[in-house]
């Protein structure tokens, strides 16, 4: 995708192709420090939550060999299975509503006018914001009788909503914090994709009098596309994993109408104590994670093949 | 600035009344696209400085009648906020330096050798629920003896700061053209002093970004913090969600201790808003 | 654990504490009563055996916590001993105290511990020390420190079912009825008599057109478990019984399930479902609700003009009768020594200071919390100087006498509190109270089971 015309100098495209490919195993010695500290951070983790999945963890006393069965068990765990569903469903708007607004918010950004500094950087504060803390104050204007947010709707004649304590709106509300939050992060990446746009395939259009919506269906979109992509792969991992926000307003509340993976493998492990029960969910969970984020690089992938043939 | 104004209000005067409409909409847009950051920040700042009785009221108070500065007086008070910045100063910056070590290198190779599918490797991290890595780095940092220091939060920090460098690093030295190092390779330079040398001193604007990002997204964290940290190592984000109390509402106290946690990155953001961008636009994040 | 009610707490009746009075009058005398004393008992006790130590202390965030920071100058003053301590929200402070108890090695020398909520578990793993040896020696506990003074609810509480005793008593507390005067007089009506009545005056009040809620009590699923299993002792029923089986699905269970229900279903402020303590504090406080059944330790910020628009508005009510008795919900906190503690000897001793007759009479004076102390509540140099109104005290000394652990005690208490706390909710939500306690007691029989296997 970004430098295509390589101009490598003749002495190096004579060099062959081993030659080339010994370079690459040099090159990537470069990132051997970085991915041994990774390594070393996660493989102790990883080989204990494995290990602790198979096993019955007495909180005050020995542990047993179960083998699967914590794993059976969550088959049947008619509470784990609803919190995947919540964590979908919470995953899908909060991917989807920030992308959205995201994009639309980078084509305004790019465009020249009075004060745009400031005002990016205005709009940007939400995604540097401490989540804990902001969470907080959101908890504060969501309250059904005393919050500004239903203050707010009350001016312009909408009746006062329960926000996150109904079960029927509490994902949606929580999907409002998120995309408070992160649209900037899209906004960003998109902005970055479409300030690096060569400009000639646009003033061709305009010759040919095309339309503004055209242009961006036809031109603009497809262009930044790779950077939508990767946004949409970050969003989807960050999505997945929301914590902070959820745990902090609703706690998975109200009754487990917003409880996601995330928040139920939390109650089994630091409320309940089941550490194997808990480890089980892990393995799932990074399972689900990954399983979604392969299939995203694999369409992204497939679109840029896509986009350059 | 006189460019952008000259753009935004209107090439020339007699272009009528339709161009008027659209540059009313286009602000409006802005206005729109903006006003959500401000409602929520202005709702902080004022819930911060009043009383709960106000801060309780319905309707809302915006303006304090009654200036409650002691919200803040009382977060200084309950906690050792001074002592949790240094904290959070010290395990963000020291793992975000880290991360730039370990990561700017990786990033340069990974991009060389086109190495995706080692980039996603990195990215297994941060993939890793975080609640995973609590319980089993406590037992091992107990087992090492680190608890009671800032190593543990340092150490489980990178999982944070270093996929982030790494990526956009890599992006970034996906888009920097490549003319110059193959020179200085041509001229007998080892990989090494080709990136030493010649495209480290142009990453700035990537290393930039890269830094300010994996700085604030772990200045931010708040759950490694709850177990990890003791009494003395405990970070800001932490120390705020320890606003909360038994028995008291305190939402005046609680705001202002949630502004003065997000107040240093949002003063950060507006000084280097234009580095963000700039480096982001550099060529981060290309996919390739 | 279940023998608490058969025991009237004697010493704290009123006239009793009137009584009492020249017993206290001694201690005004006194310039500094607080410190004068302490200093007294020095003398013949030595306080300073483990000068020059080091303790760590984790405390929940409360402001029992707040009011022991603020005095420990006195106690390092005293003991030469030095104090690290912190507080820490519930929630991440039981986390916190269980991750380090299983891996072996605390951070903290002394902590308080929860009963209601930790009481089994931590007894199950010897986590906290065995206090006894400690209590029954003269060089290690002063005269004057008189367990004895305990009530009898404390003591019992801070005993394991074994006959250890690792805590010492720091406070109890009952839950009672915050009401509204204005609203009540406005409609003519007394605070209720008993559970008909109760829901009768919620009914009567409630008037949503105008923005008054006749009722308010925790909704969100776990906070919300003791507001049923509160009402359910008015069956003279517990949720487990003697013989640890669930009374979860009994005809009184699903009755007390059904006035939860209509109370916050029909009369609470809509959103009740995710309420926790804090938004059911806020409503009471902007003054548009009738009745908040809650913990007896809210005074301080109710009569707070800063904070609250009631002041000298609020009822507090002691729990009325229920068909077959009157209790009140109680619930409890001990202060513990690390079993993995380096220096038991100095963390005793602050566990000793911190339960001692002073820094009780303290949490009473401040409207704090209830003291697991009876002199507390006959010190008249307290009661003349409360910072919350005489009525207060009458609640907790009225409740005293009809306290009942709110919750079971068990080893798994939060999977208690949370599954039936999302029956609760659910509730709340429209769904049948017998089939949602059924469920629910079918999906924690089991935990139950394994819990007392293992």
């Amino acid at each position: 995708m970004a430098t295509t015309t390589s101009a490598a100098p003749a002495a190096f495209a004579a060099a062959g192709r081993s030659h080339a490919y010994a370079r690459r195993g040099r090159y990537l010695l470069f990132s051997l420090p970085a991915l041994l500290a990774i390594f070393a951070v996660i493989v102790f983790p990883w080989a204990f939550t494995v290990y602790m999945s198979t096993q019955e963890w007495g909180i005050v006393g020995d542990t047993a060999f179960v083998g699967a069965a914590n794993y059976l068990h969550l088959l049947s765990d008619a509470r784990f299975l609803e919190s995947i569903w919540h964590t979908f469903y919470f995953t899908f708007l909060a991917v989807v509503l920030p992308l959205i607004l995201g994009i639309a918010a980078a084509l305004v950004f790019h465009r020249e006018f009075p004060a745009r500094g400031l005002l990016r950087a205005v709009f940007i504060m939400p995604m540097m914001a401490t989540p804990v803390a902001i969470a907080l104050v959101w908890t504060m204007m969501f309250h059904p009788q005393l919050g500004v947010l239903n203050y707010l709707l009350s001016l312009v004649g909408i009746p006062p909503q329960l926000w996150v304590f109904s079960a029927h709106t509490v994902i949606p509300s929580l999907v409002l914090v998120e995309v408070w939050h992160w649209t900037p992060l899209v906004m960003l990446i998109v902005l970055g994709g479409l300030a690096s746009l060569p400009t000639e395939p646009y003033e061709s259009a305009v010759i040919d009098g095309a339309s503004q919506w055209q242009m961006f269906r036809h031109i603009t979109l497809p262009l930044v596309l790779p950077f939508i992509m990767v946004a949409l792969v970050i969003r989807t991992i960050d999505a997945l994993k929301t914590f902070d926000t959820i745990f902090v307003i609703t706690q998975g509340g109200p009754g487990t109408a917003s409880e996601t993976i995330n928040i139920y493998l939390y109650l089994q492990a630091f409320s309940f104590y089941n550490m194997g029960h808990a480890s089980a969910v892990v393995v799932v969970f990074f399972a689900i994670i990954v399983a979604l984020s392969l299939l995203l690089l694999w369409v992204r992938q497939r679109t840029l093949w896509t986009l350059k043939t | 600035m006189t460019p952008s104004l000259r753009s935004a209000f209107g090439h020339s005067p007699g272009l009528g009344l339709r161009v008027l409409a659209r540059k009313l909409g286009f602000a409006l847009a802005v206005f729109a696209i903006v006003s959500p950051a401000i409602l929520v920040f202005l709702w902080m700042l004022s819930l911060s400085l009043k009383n709960e009785i106000e801060n309780t009221s319905y309707p809302p108070v915006l303006i304090p009648t009654e200036w409650a500065w002691r919200n803040y007086v009382a977060v200084f008070e309950q906690n050792p906020f001074l002592l949790y910045t240094w904290n959070s100063i010290v395990v963000s910056g020291t793992s975000t330096l880290v991360a730039l070590l370990l990561g700017v290198p990786a990033g340069y190779g990974l991009a060389k050798a086109r190495a995706s599918g080692i980039a996603v490797l990195i990215l297994i991290s941060r993939m890793t629920p975080g609640l995973s890595y609590l319980i089993p780095l406590f037992i091992l940092f107990r087992l090492i003896g680190l608890t009671g220091t800032l190593y543990p939060l340092i150490i489980i920090h990178l999982v944070i700061t270093l996929p982030i460098v790494v990526w956009i690093m890599m992006s970034f030295y996906e888009s920097l053209p490549r003319e110059l190092e193959e020179a200085a390779l041509t001229d007998g330079a080892s990989l090494w002093q080709a990136f030493y040398k010649v495209a480290l001193p142009l990453s700035r604007p990537g290393i930039t970004v890269a830094a300010i990002l994996s700085f604030i997204f772990s200045w931010n964290n708040f759950i490694f913090g709850v177990v990890l940290a003791g009494r003395e190592t405990r970070t800001l984000p932490v120390a705020v969600y320890n606003a909360l109390s038994f028995e008291q509402v305190s939402w005046g106290p609680l705001a202002a201790a949630a502004l003065i946690v997000t107040l240093p990155v949002l003063i950060l953001t507006i000084f280097v808003q234009r580095e963000i961008v700039g480096g982001l636009s550099a060529g981060a994040v290309k996919g390739g | 654990m279940n023998d608490h009610r058969r025991e009237p707490r004697p010493g704290l009746d009123r006239r009793e504490l009137l009584k009492s009075s020249a017993g206290a009058a001694a201690l005004t005398a006194a310039t500094l009563p607080w410190l004068g004393r302490r200093a007294f008992a020095q003398a013949d006790f030595d306080w300073r055996q483990f000068e020059g130590e080091h303790i760590e202390v984790l405390h929940t965030k409360n402001p029992r916590a707040d009011l022991l920071q603020q005095h420990e100058p006195e106690f390092m003053e005293l003991t030469g001993i030095d104090v690290g301590s912190e507080q820490v929200p519930e929630q991440q402070q039981r986390q916190k105290q269980v991750i380090e108890f299983t891996s072996g090695a605390t951070s903290f020398d002394v902590t308080d511990v929860s009963w209601h909520v930790q009481k089994r578990l931590f007894g199950k793993g010897k986590w906290l020390e065995d206090l006894r040896p400690y209590l029954d020696d003269p060089k290690l506990t002063p005269a004057d420190y008189d367990f004895d003074d305990f009530s009898q609810a404390g003591i019992t509480y801070a005993t394991q079912a074994d006959g250890r005793i690792d805590t010492l008593p720091a406070f109890i507390d009952y839950w009672i009825v915050y009401w509204n005067k204005e609203l009540f007089d406005a409609k003519n009506l007394p605070y209720p008599s008993n559970y008909d009545e109760l829901i009768e005056a919620a009914r009567t009040l409630h008037d949503p057109a105008n923005g008054v809620y006749g009722w308010v009590s925790r909704g969100l699923k776990n906070a919300n478990t003791p507001v049923w299993t509160s009402l359910l002792l008015g069956w003279d029923m517990d949720s487990v019984n003697e013989q640890g089986e669930l009374q979860t699905t009994t005809e009184e269970a699903i009755r007390a399930a059904e006035i939860y229900t209509e109370l916050n279903a029909k009369y609470a402020p809509p959103g009740v479902a995710g309420f926790n303590w804090y938004e059911c504090q806020s409503n009471f406080m902007q003054g548009n609700v009738a009745m908040w059944f809650d913990g007896i330790g809210f005074a301080p910020p109710l009569e707070d003009p800063t904070k609250s628009r009631v002041v000298g508005k609020v009822g507090y009510g002691v729990m009325p009768p229920g068909p077959r008795a009157q209790h009140a919900g109680m619930f409890g906190t001990g202060l513990g020594v690390s079993a993995f503690s380096e220096k038991k000897g100095p963390a005793y001793f602050y566990a000793l200071w911190a339960t001692d007759k002073e820094n009780q009479a303290r949490l009473l004076a401040n409207g704090a919390g209830s003291p697991a102390r009876e002199s507390a509540y006959q010190n008249e140099e307290v009661l003349a100087n409360l910072t919350v109104p005489r009525d207060w005290v009458d609640a907790l000394i009225a409740s005293g006498k009809i306290g009942r652990p709110g919750l079971p005690v068990i080893i798994p208490v939060t999977e208690f509190r949370d599954i039936f706390g999302v029956a609760l909710t659910n509730m709340i939500g429209g769904a049948d109270p017998k089939t949602e306690l059924e469920k629910a007691t079918e999906q924690f029989r089991p935990i139950l089971e394994k819990s007392e296997r293992a």
